[in-house]
């Protein structure tokens, strides 16, 4: 009898004790399903406010926010005083300051002279087009009323519906929260250089989103029909790229189709401006060629406590070197961070120098219209300045091209100062047709100086803007609160600075 | 003993085995027990408390030329290996049940012992020179270095990082 009472009570402790090891197997692969699940930011739409994201990601919404500290205005027009010549007759002759932080991009845009002064939906210089870039509101109008819609009007239209900075919505999946393009655009580019949207790998995607924005554009100007049958005209954002990424394919793309951005004031030249092509030319340097993507060197890893996630504090790796750039090379930061500067000082050499030429041809240009130049003498010339000024802008729009892609600049550099130099030579002879044997361009070195020669109503405008900002700016943020889109809380502690006061 | 209930005791005892045998074979199918008749890397982290040991080793060093059971096994002898993963499976299944372990698991002076062996046994034209010195002018039996130095208390980063926690690797484990 014995050896059934062992088996009885032998078969029940083993019962009990397996019963234990399964059930907590069971409430760990419970538990594994649950925190391997993303939290659901929102089930359908785009969530715009970044203060929604933060209850599921507060560390990264935390490293955003760091950015808000980057907030100081650097007026490169002072810095740069031939860029107002350089740009004269275009918004950026007005007002242009070095980028500042993500968390500050809305600001910007809503502050800086070149939006202008609307005092209603249909006034102020620019399209609707100008806000794509600045804000998560934007992906969540592509939704809700579609692109060609969003397009549609002066930039003041929707001034009441784009209130939250650029934050996680304009990178993230509201609903997966993994990596998304949210701009349609940049598919359809990609599309244009033959990529397979399927195809893209994550690694790819930590690049792809930056791309959404920092990349070369225009607005191409698209006629449609709404569903009630109202004709309407909408300027898109689109890419350049169908032709190739470099400069010379951008600036083919753009001759073949007889576009140009504006016509300067002072030479009459049919002008191109280059918007930060950082993608493009980032692609052209060696850490593109590694397998580097923007995150691993803007977005690193970030240690608080026992735990790792990306930084979203986006800023220059230069400020951040132990975890950005340490993590692959070997050298000493310091010697590291004295060949950036070399790379930089070189940049500014040569940058400096065809800015310079570059400026000097304009008004070199100008005033042989005014000696009575013709189309017939001038063409050439007018030509040897746009293109000359599309590689310069193309090589230095995106201010870590020094650094991305340092031999890319200096080439651009190089054949953008032979070409301004080639103008000026043709400039010579013209005004010396006209009777001008020893014409010098009059002096642009201070930006007040160079802003009388564009013409620019400095005082006029900024007038016009804090007026702007006293009555309509205030007119949108309070119609935002009401509407829902907006907390004044998420705005709490942010300085307002620009070029023309600071906090 | 009555005879009735010498009946209902064996009864009893038959059914509560046969009720074991039905919830050892729930057992092995819960816990995947068979799987971890392989060598299969994937197998550890049938448990998501390894998913840390796995994603640093996945980005270190020895990611595609040693797995899991390269190191942490003995490789020289098939009856050692079996009997290592018994013992190891039996002292995981206790910690598991009774919740013993922390935030950061240290493997065992057994696991460590088998670890150091596996360095020598594949680096062991690399240490050959190390091991010969040793043995002349310290006199040590043990020709590789346990119990004093281990390999990696100079190669700190091998394989699995210096930082290792179970929320270092949050994208691993789903913490944010």
């Amino acid at each position: 009898m014995n050896k059934y009472r062992f088996l009885l009570v032998g078969s029940l402790v083993a019962i009990i004790a397996m019963l234990a090891l399964t059930n907590s197997i069971n409430q760990r692969l419970a538990e594994k399903k649950i925190i391997n699940t993303n939290p659901v930011v929102k089930e359908k739409g785009v969530e715009s406010k970044n203060e929604e994201w933060a209850k599921y990601y507060p560390r990264q919404y935390s490293s955003w926010k760091k950015t808000r500290e980057n907030d100081k205005i650097e007026d490169l027009l002072k810095k740069n005083p031939q860029l107002a010549v350089l740009w004269a007759g275009y918004g950026f002759s007005k007002d242009y300051n070095a980028p500042r932080g993500h968390a500050n991009a809305l600001q910007s845009n809503q502050n800086t002279l070149r939006t202008g002064a609307p005092i209603d939906k249909n006034t102020g210089p620019m399209p609707m087009a100008c806000w794509t870039c600045k804000s998560p509101d934007v992906p969540r109008l592509f939704d809700e009323i579609g692109e060609l819609e969003y397009y549609t009007g002066k930039w003041a239209k929707r001034g009441s519906e784009i209130v939250n900075p650029l934050g996680c919505a304009d990178c993230h999946d509201s609903k997966t929260s993994e990596l998304k393009l949210t701009r349609p655009y940049l598919k359809r580019a990609l599309q244009d250089i033959g990529v397979k949207l399927e195809n893209i790998t994550h690694q790819e995607m930590r690049s792809l989103v930056c791309a959404q924005c920092h990349s070369e554009y225009y607005f191409k100007k698209t006629a449609w029909v709404d569903k009630d049958g109202t004709k309407k005209i909408a300027k898109v954002v689109t890419f350049p790229w169908a032709k190739g990424l470099r400069a010379e394919d951008m600036l083919k793309y753009y001759d073949d189709m007889n576009f140009k951005d504006w016509t300067h004031k002072i030479s009459k030249a049919p002008m191109l401006k280059a918007q930060h092509p950082g993608y493009e030319i980032f692609q052209t340097g060696i850490h593109a060629k590694r397998g580097v993507s923007c995150a691993d060197c803007h977005m690193p890893y970030k240690q608080e406590g026992a735990v790792k996630f990306s930084d979203h504090f986006v800023r220059s790796p230069m400020e951040n070197m132990a975890n950005s750039c340490m993590n692959c090379h070997r050298q000493e930061e310091t010697e590291l961070r004295s060949i950036v500067k070399r790379k930089y000082e070189r940049k500014e050499e040569l940058m400096q120098i065809v800015m310079d030429n570059l400026a000097k041809a304009h008004l070199e240009a100008g005033k042989a219209w005014e000696l009575g130049a013709t189309e017939a003498d001038m063409k050439e010339i007018l030509q040897d300045i746009r293109h000359s000024q599309w590689k310069w802008d193309y090589a230095i729009a995106s201010h870590g091209s020094f650094f991305h892609a340092p031999e890319e600049t200096l080439r651009l550099l190089a054949v953008a100062n032979e070409t301004a130099q080639n103008a000026r030579l043709k400039l010579v002879r013209v005004l010396a047709k006209y009777g001008a044997m020893n014409y010098i361009a009059p002096d642009f070195s201070t930006k007040e100086k160079a802003q009388a020669l564009a013409g620019v109503p400095l005082k006029k405008l900024i007038e016009a803007k804090k007026k702007f900002k006293a009555t309509l700016l205030k007119e949108w943020t309070k119609q935002a609160v009401e509407k829902g889109l907006l907390n004044m809380e998420s705005r709490k502690g942010m300085s307002d600075n620009a070029s023309y006061n600071t906090d | 003993m009555k005879a009735k209930s010498k009946n209902l005791l064996i009864c009893a005892s038959i059914t509560a085995f046969i009720i074991a045998v039905g919830v050892f074979i729930y057992t092995l199918k819960t816990s995947k027990a068979l799987s971890y008749l392989s060598s299969d890397p994937k197998v550890c982290i049938n448990c998501h408390v390894m998913n840390p040991s796995y994603a640093t080793w996945q980005k270190s060093s020895h990611a595609r030329v040693a797995s899991c059971v390269d190191c942490h096994l003995p490789r020289d002898n098939h009856f050692k290996k079996y009997l290592s993963k018994a013992k190891d499976g039996w002292n995981h299944s206790i910690a598991f049940t009774f919740n013993t372990y922390g935030q950061s698991i240290k493997i065992s002076d057994d696991g460590a012992k088998r670890v150091q062996a596996n360095c020598v046994s594949c680096h062991s034209k690399l240490t050959e020179t190390l091991r010969e010195n040793r043995q002349k002018y310290l006199g040590s039996k043990h020709s590789d270095f346990s119990p004093e130095r281990k390999c990696w208390d100079c190669h700190q980063e091998v394989p699995h990082g210096k930082v290792r926690s179970l929320t270092a690797t949050p994208n691993n484990l789903g913490v944010r």
